[in-house]
């Protein structure tokens, strides 16, 4: 269980590096961190790397959006490896303060905020949702941490509920019992924590006799459908679980949305799990919604740095956030709408279309909440 | 260098919703969750850095229930070698908690005894500074800063105001530690299932040869939410408004 | 019953409020018990205070000695430990402060006086002392029973009791030989030591826009420095923004920070512990913005808003500057 970094290079095959610098090339962060993936890879290979790269804040500007694996010719597991590194600091407790905190926050009340437990599902109490242990359902939906506790999320949260019930979808919750899915604590590095997560999840999926999965976030998701050794579940993201509700004509559009609207592919539902059809689909079918592609889309999409910790994270990045640079590409294209289909996307571009004074020009919007405002 | 620290676990009741037990003598802490002292993990912090320094032992002592072993696990994680638990409940009475302490201190040798200011649920601030008394060594409370030296601490003290005040007290010696004294490492989950392995040992009070006199010197009659004051008030509206009415009370109040 | 002693809190040659919140909570248990209270003087050439402290309370004891010109917790146990011998006081109140805490909880072991510490409220029944704390974090007060005895000790909490700030009877002034004879090495006081303010002094701030732990980390200081500087303020935090080196110990506002009264306190994230609460509930007027209802900033301030900051924060630093 304890990492040693003399095994880094058989086991995220960093021999296999031609020093090519793809990796480098699609770097989301390359211009706002001294992060390099390149002479990383080629430092950790050649050199005992440790502890001369425990100090370096960029290792924490890694967004874990994982372009350069998916890119580099040789199979290189770049993003396993960064991974590594962070487990290896975390394990010797060297990690900046914030990310400590997220960390503790999870162990001690299952999500990184540190939110009460026991206030979980109080987003949910108006809405006559079924919780697991008062009532029983096939098919969990899992809301995610964000979406239970951020008031904006929380927004989304309530729009799936009311478009399942719209819709016929027999669902339930976990409420208080639901903990963190550990996709980003697995990704700042706490690799202990997420396979107890993962475990304590299983075992109480599979007591609660749970058969099928829908999760808010492409984050969930992934390490539902991915990373958890033991589940075996069907996972779907709420986006393919739309399409599916709308194509059977379950879900029926009553109202036009009436204006233009550009997608953003979160790194975690589309380049890394390959989800890009279903969000295009589901906007594709809703009344008055014109929609428009940015030059920079699906595998090419322009990761938000919401992801690997970095909600998290402080510091390690600097000059003008993706996240504002993707609202202007939206902008200019004439969108008045910039959509998504993951919590954290949806938070880093409300942010930043309120700091960079774009409010009146765009909104930002999560799929769910186009379609729970137009089939109402 | 050998060094005691003395911790407590405790509910964390910041973010929680409270509610009183039937009895009316504590709250309810079944919905809560528990964990080491903030006060307490800066000693126990505190002291590795030390022992890091000047080598020796770092022990970890605590009185309370068995789930108070979580607690002292997480202390040896941190870099302590070595935990004493004392198995009883945790009393409400800050003088019997440092008697309990000193019964079980004296049996061994020790140069720095280390505790935090105050715990974060009854906030006495009184176990360190009366253990001290009980030993019979010089103690410093809120300290900020150690620097030793040739059998002696050069230690800086928080008062109000942002001053501090510079003392050299003699070891052996009591010192109680204030928050931000250094900066906390993260303790990884990893770490923590390591240290379960680690020497705990375990104590009645029968066995440190220890017997609590009556009556105690406090005890709890009965807890209460504080009367309601008054409450600020809430602006109301989007985000657009809430600013406005904000700005207009900027507007208004600057200039008065 | 016998009298209730006042300890003097004094530093760099100052009377520190706290004494005068302690008289007035003095005053009221004495006529409770029939009985009297006695201020008690420890210092170096404090003639001064003691003419002031006669003008409030029936009796004051003074020591004058060179080795108590500071607070040492040794030499104030030594010296205050002999006069409870001598007099027998029933009760001995002092602060629930930096002097308070390192001396009492070590004296009242010596003396076998019960303690209490950090009270709101304090009274006496059927001759046991019976204090209110508030504890887990001011989420429930406790009605707390000291057992049976002769003496008692007990902190209160600053910023809680109204002092007694005018006097006009006229008291006794004991002198009292020193008990000391010298000082002690065991603990040695040196010096104080000044935070340095390298930025702005932030009591002399007739705006502040304060940050807590709730702004989530460093990396938005820039946006409320900038909010600070459109309103014409200047920028400063709670304890625990100290504590994770986010902004320097002077800009802290609380007991252990600065003690502040601007016109206007915009706070931000800060959930409002008494520490801070106590050092800036003095403002004209307090402003919250708090994404918890609950959290008890809202009970000091004179306006709420319940939102995260960075739902309203971006938007209120365009409105200050069309307002310039």
């Amino acid at each position: 269980m304890k990492i040693d970094p003399k095994t880094f290079t058989k086991d995220y095959l960093l021999h296999l590096c031609i020093q090519c610098g793809t990796c480098t090339g699609g770097c989301p962060v390359k211009y706002r961190s001294p992060l390099n993936m390149r002479r990383l890879v080629r430092e950790t290979y050649f050199t005992d790397p440790f502890p001369s790269l425990s100090k370096r804040a960029e290792i924490w500007a890694c967004t874990t959006c994982s372009t350069c694996s998916l890119r580099c010719p040789s199979g290189v597991k770049n993003v396993e490896l960064l991974m590594a590194i962070r487990n290896y600091l975390a394990n010797k407790g060297e990690v900046p303060s914030t990310i400590r905190d997220a960390l503790e926050n999870t162990l001690m009340q299952g999500n990184p905020w540190g939110r009460f437990r026991d206030r979980r599902a109080d987003w949910a109490k108006a809405l006559g949702v079924k919780i697991f242990g008062e009532a029983t359902s096939e098919t969990l939906f899992y809301v995610g941490c964000a979406p239970s506790y951020d008031p904006r999320v929380q927004r989304v949260a309530t729009a799936l509920v009311k478009i399942f019930q719209n819709a016929g979808v027999d669902f339930a919750i976990l409420g208080k019992k639901e903990s963190c899915c550990g996709n980003e604590i697995r990704r700042m590095g706490e690799q202990a924590l997420f396979k107890k997560l993962a475990k304590d999840n299983t075992i109480l999926f599979k007591k609660l006799g749970i058969k099928k999965i829908i999760t808010t976030s492409p984050h969930c998701y992934n390490a539902f459908q991915n990373e958890y050794p033991d589940l075996n579940l069907p996972v779907q993201h709420y986006t393919q679980v739309l399409v599916h509700l709308i194509e059977t004509g379950h879900l029926h559009f009553s109202k036009e949305l009436g204006t233009s609207v550009t997608y953003h592919d979160p790194c975690f539902l589309g380049k890394q799990n390959k989800v890009f059809e279903e969000p295009r689909k589901i906007l594709a079918s809703i009344p008055q919604c014109e929609f428009m592609e940015m030059e920079r889309s699906r595998e090419r999409s322009l990761c938000c740095e919401g992801g690997g910790g970095r909600m998290w994270a402080e510091g390690g990045t600097e000059g003008k956030r993706n996240a504002e640079i993707r609202i202007r590409e939206a902008v200019s294209l004439g969108a008045k709408t910039l959509a998504t289909a993951c919590p954290f996307c949806l938070l880093t571009f409300e942010d930043s279309v309120k700091t960079s004074g774009l409010a009146d020009q765009i909104a930002v919007k999560d799929i769910a909440e186009l379609v729970d405002e137009t089939t109402k | 260098m050998n060094i005691i620290v003395c911790v407590k676990r405790i509910p964390k009741t910041a973010e929680a919703d409270i509610f009183i037990e039937k009895d009316n003598k504590d709250i309810k802490k079944d919905n809560l969750v528990f964990a080491l002292n903030d006060w307490d993990g800066y000693a126990v912090r505190e002291a590795v850095l030390l022992k890091e320094k000047f080598e020796g032992e770092v022990i970890v002592l605590t009185v309370g229930p068995d789930e108070s072993k979580e607690v002292l696990t997480r202390c040896l994680a941190m870099g302590a070698d070595r935990a004493i638990r004392i198995e009883e409940p945790i009393p409400n009475d800050g003088r019997l908690i440092a008697e309990t302490l000193a019964k079980v201190i004296q049996t061994g040798p020790f140069d720095l005894i280390l505790t935090g200011v105050q715990a974060e649920d009854d906030g006495w601030g009184q176990v360190g500074v009366a253990l001290a008394q009980i030993l019979g060594i010089p103690h410093a409370s809120i300290v900020t800063h150690i620097h030793i030296e040739g059998g002696k601490a050069k230690v800086r003290r928080e008062l109000e105001g942002g001053l501090e005040e510079l003392l050299e007290i003699k070891l052996p010696a009591v010192l109680t530690i204030q928050t931000g004294i250094n900066e906390p490492k993260y303790v990884s989950l990893a770490a923590i299932l390591e240290a379960e392995d680690k020497e705990t040992k375990e104590m009645t009070l029968e066995e440190i040869g220890f017997s609590p006199r009556e009556p105690l010197d406090a005890t709890i009659d009965q807890v209460s939410f504080p009367p309601t004051g008054k409450r600020a008030e809430i602006l109301k509206g989007t985000p657009d408004e809430v600013v406005g009415q904000l700005t207009e009370i900027i507007k208004r109040k600057k200039g008065s | 019953m016998s009298d209730i002693f006042i300890l003097v809190e004094h530093r760099q040659g100052k009377i520190r409020d706290i004494t005068y919140e302690i008289f007035g909570l003095a005053e009221s248990l004495a006529n409770q018990q029939g009985t009297s209270f006695t201020a008690v003087l420890l210092g170096h050439d404090v003639k001064s205070f003691a003419d002031d402290l006669s003008r409030r309370a029936p009796k004051v004891l003074v020591i004058e000695d060179e080795n108590l010109e500071h607070f040492n917790s040794v030499l104030y146990q030594k010296t205050l430990s002999s006069l409870i011998s001598k007099y027998q006081p029933s009760l001995l109140l002092m602060g629930h402060s930096a002097f308070g805490m390192d001396l009492a909880p070590s004296l009242s072991v010596e003396k076998d006086f019960p303690l209490v510490t950090d009270c709101i409220g304090l009274t006496f029944e059927e001759g046991k002392l019976k204090a209110t704390r508030s504890i887990y974090g001011g989420k429930v007060n406790a009605s707390v029973s000291l057992r049976e005895s002769k003496g008692y000790i007990a902190t209160l909490r600053p910023g809680i009791f109204p002092p007694k700030m005018h006097g006009e009877i006229k008291g006794r002034i004991v002198m009292e030989a020193s008990p000391l004879e010298g000082g002690v090495d065991v603990k040695k006081f040196i010096e104080y030591i000044e935070a340095p303010i390298t930025g702005e002094d932030i009591t002399q701030a007739e705006i502040l826009v304060s940050i807590g732990q709730g702004i989530g980390g460093p990396e938005h200081i820039p946006m409320f420095e900038e909010l600070a500087i459109r309103l014409g303020g200047t920028i400063s935090c709670s304890r625990p923004v100290v504590d994770r080196n986010w902004l320097p110990k002077e800009r802290q506002v609380g007991i252990s920070g600065k003690t502040v009264k601007p016109k206007i306190y915009l706070a931000i994230g800060i959930s409002g512990a008494f520490q801070h609460v106590t050092a800036m509930q003095g403002s004209d007027t307090i402003i919250a913005i708090n994404k918890d209802p609950r959290a008890p900033i809202f009970s000091v301030a004179d306006y709420g808003i319940v939102d995260d900051f960075q739902n309203v924060i971006p938007i209120l630093k365009e409105k200050i500057s069309d307002m310039k």
